[in-house]
């Protein structure tokens, strides 16, 4: 009898330190390559648009999130048409001629560029678009390396989780909640309960105050945890009467009846 | 205004004792920008953790239906103190500065006074 001595070979085991780099570094693959050759252009994503120069992201866009003018105006920083004429002529320092500091448009800048990435970064169900092209008119305000910007969206998410774990104040139409006994709340959540009507959602009520979209997913999370807010729940389906939408099936209905009733 | 990279290299700069100085948005818990800091102590983590002690603060306030706004927060460690300013400008609500201090060098009285006329000059 042969006694078999070399130990089996390995089973091939998946690295959890590397799989862990590779889920972190997965929020959008796409992005990471194109940080590393340095791309100029748009980038297209589901839930908004990332601005590259030279592999850094310099502008972000999204439908969910207020962009730099909103922000601009919507505390009297900037007059709308002010950021108009800045904004056709595509000349930055036309912005600090009309009287915006270097430092409130970086911030505000960054604030947007954060929050609107947040979004654009968002799991997608369709694939992400790249056209190569040149550089965006704010490129030189506050650009950010993708791998900040990618810890950066982790991190918001994580903190959201944090705060209370269920997203559905997120996206969906809010209302407000009457606990037993409601604690006390600070001013700025105070502001965005205010806001609750049972129509606007999260990216509204931003939009109303002229606030990052991420900082009122915060506040909401925060009220919904003290049971103030809760999401609007969906509208039961109607029970559409199988009568009216077949005649045959209503007169059987009726026959049935009237059978029924002899 | 200066901006924030001007900003945060005067702290350093200009107060006796400071090792690291972040900018940071207390709502989300991002710095939106840190200067200082070392291998072992990271400003980033520490802004995120600081924004708990500011929320913790205002709720406390809250509560007790304290009407004034903060100005700033002390932390005494042995070797460090850290200083928290709150941002009162136009735009700069729900911003503070964060400054870490070597205990040893720095005069504290100063370097409140002199990161209370960095934050004025900030005027977000």
């Amino acid at each position: 009898m042969t006694v078999v001595d070399s130990p089996p070979p390995r089973l091939p085991v998946r690295d959890r330190a590397t799989a862990h780099q590779r889920a972190g570094a997965g929020v959008s693959p796409m992005l990471t390559r194109l940080a590393e050759e340095r791309a100029t252009g748009v980038l297209d994503r589901e839930h908004g648009t990332l601005h590259l120069a030279e592999g850094r992201v310099v502008h972000a866009e999204s439908p969910l999130a207020p962009g730099l003018d909103e922000f601009l105006t919507a505390h009297g920083t900037l007059a709308a048409e002010d950021w108009r004429d800045a904004e056709d002529s595509g000349d930055g320092g036309r912005l600090l001629r009309h009287g915006v500091t270097p430092g409130a448009l970086e911030l505000a800048q960054a604030s947007a560029l954060y929050d609107a990435a947040y979004f654009a970064l968002a799991p997608s169900s369709t694939p992400g678009r790249f056209r190569y092209g040149t550089a965006h008119w704010l490129a030189s305000v506050h650009p950010v390396p993708v791998a900040a910007l990618e810890r950066e969206t982790l991190r918001r998410r994580a903190l959201l989780r944090r705060i209370w774990p269920d997203p559905a104040t997120d996206g969906a139409p809010l209302i407000r909640a009457a606990p037993v006994a409601a604690p006390a709340v600070p001013p700025r959540q105070a502001a965005v309960l205010e806001q609750v009507d049972g129509v606007r959602r999260a990216a509204d009520i931003a939009r109303e105050l002229g606030r990052p979209t991420f900082h009122t997913l915060v506040h909401l999370r925060r009220l919904a945890a003290a049971g103030l807010v809760s999401p609007q729940p969906p509208p039961p389906v109607l029970d559409v009467p199988p009568e009216a939408a077949d005649p045959y099936v209503a007169l059987l209905k009726r026959v049935r009846d009237a059978l029924e009733a002899l | 205004m200066a901006n924030t990279e001007t900003t945060l290299k005067e702290c350093l700069a200009s107060i006796e004792g400071a090792t690291g100085v972040a900018l940071v948005d207390y709502t989300s818990g991002m710095a939106l920008g840190t200067l200082g800091g070392s291998k072992t102590f990271d400003l980033n983590v520490a802004a995120a953790g600081n924004t708990d002690v500011v929320r913790a603060k205002m709720r406390t306030m809250e509560h007790l239906g304290l009407k004034g706004g903060i100005e700033d927060i002390l932390i005494t460690l042995t070797d460090q103190y850290h200083l928290i300013r709150l941002i009162t400008g136009r735009g700069g609500n729900g911003l503070f500065l964060y400054l870490v201090l070597d205990a040893k060098r720095a005069n504290l009285a100063m370097a409140r006074h002199q990161l209370k006329k960095i934050e004025e000059d900030l005027e977000v």
